[in-house]
């Protein structure tokens, strides 16, 4: 029986997709079957984001309008085993879909797969509600903002208030350097001041938009601070234990390292 | 004399961040919007006003998470006693 994780976070574009696309594609890089499902019914990108846009023929809405059978409606991944992805139809919009629906979904896909992620919109209303009603975990996505971290707070509330258990925190784009100079909340600040456990910090990485630009998860460029910070995150969520240290600014020597062999 | 002050320093943004946040996110938590904030600060000027003198513009509140509880604090400086009183 797997787990089935709401991707959320409140504030919009804070990383849910990119977060999502990243660790279903890592934790099927460590062996284990996974579904990444689309729940932004109306605004799908879980599929560019991934590189799948192309391949996409049914929806969740087909499965539910029973035009077409959930496994049928799943497509693979290009380039790794064990990794689907349910898309969200473009033509309908959020109130479409009922959370029974969305509850019945998950309960089907997560008898026969570990790791179910659920990538959610932003917002408070429906399609979040939709997002969320499958989901037994959940993990808040915030950047080191203001607003994002307000909003983070509050969608844990109404996670708290689903039962939805546990929730998981992870803290995006964050900058070392900003946090030095003061100009940015710090890791623990954020955890300070949200009642959440935090599960991984992924830097602030400009190889996230190119690789969103090609359509290929910044997970399998193994180089890049992201990939291993999303790496671990996959690592944690099945159950290993790996400490999240404090993330530090890269040093002078290792910046001329990148510069020589071209990763700037 | 603050040296910090005096030489025009302003805190670091982040700490802003952090106190507005903490400020923000209790006052979430409690389900107490500015607005009642606002209105319920008003009424305790009300009630002070019979007993004290005091700077209205002084008057500082604020709800704030500690561990499991929250604390509210009404800050009125400068208070004298009333004459009429
Ligand atoms: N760690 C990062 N470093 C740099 N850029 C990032 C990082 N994470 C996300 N981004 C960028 O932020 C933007 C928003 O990301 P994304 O689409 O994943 O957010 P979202 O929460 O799904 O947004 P929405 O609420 O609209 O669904 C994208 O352009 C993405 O490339
Ligand atoms: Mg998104």
């Amino acid at each position: 029986m797997g787990k089935v994780i709401v991707v959320t976070s409140g504030k919009g574009g804070v990383g849910k997709t990119t977060s999502t696309a990243n660790l279903g594609t890592a934790l099927a890089l460590i062996g284990k079957t996974v579904v990444v499902i689309d729940a932004d019914v109306g605004l799908r990108n879980l599929d560019v984001v991934m590189g799948l846009e192309s391949r996409i023929v049914y929806t969740s809405m087909d499965v539910i309008e029973n035009r077409c059978e959930l496994s049928r409606a799943l497509v693979k991944d290009k380039r790794v085993e064990g990794l689907m992805l349910l898309a969200a139809s473009q033509k309908n919009n959020k109130d479409d879909i009922q959370p029974e629906q969305m509850k019945a979904i998950c309960t089907e896909l997560r008898a026969t797969h570990d790791f179910v992620l659920v990538d959610s919109p932003a917002g408070i209303e429906s399609g979040f509600r939709n997002a969320a009603a499958g989901a037994e975990e959940a993990l808040v996505i915030t950047t080191p903002d203001v607003s994002a971290i307000r909003d983070a707070d509050r969608i844990t509330g109404l996670l708290q208030h689903e039962g939805v258990e546990p929730i998981n925190l992870v803290l995006n784009r964050l900058s070392p350097e900003m946090v030095r100079k003061g100009n940015m909340v710090s890791q623990s600040d954020v955890v300070g001041l949200l009642n959440l456990k935090l599960i991984g910090v992924v830097p602030e990485d400009r190889e996230v938009i190119a690789s969103t630009n090609r359509g290929i998860p910044l997970v399998h460029n193994k180089n890049s601070p992201g990939a291993q910070a999303y790496m671990r995150i996959a690592k944690r969520l099945t159950g290993q234990r790996i400490p999240i240290p404090e993330l530090r600014e890269k040093g002078f020597f290792s910046n001329i390292l990148d510069w020589f062999s071209g990763n700037k | 004399m603050n040296l910090r002050r005096l030489f025009g320093r302003q805190p670091k943004s982040s700490s802003v961040a952090r106190e507005r946040l903490r400020l923000v996110i209790s006052q979430d938590r409690f389900d107490v919007d500015e607005e009642s904030m606002r209105r319920l600060q008003a009424e305790l000027m009300q009630v002070l006003s019979k007993h004290f003198d005091f700077h209205v513009d002084e008057v500082r509140m604020s709800l704030k998470q500690r561990g499991n509880s929250y604390v509210l604090t009404a800050d009125f400086p400068n208070v004298n006693a009333n004459k009429q009183a």
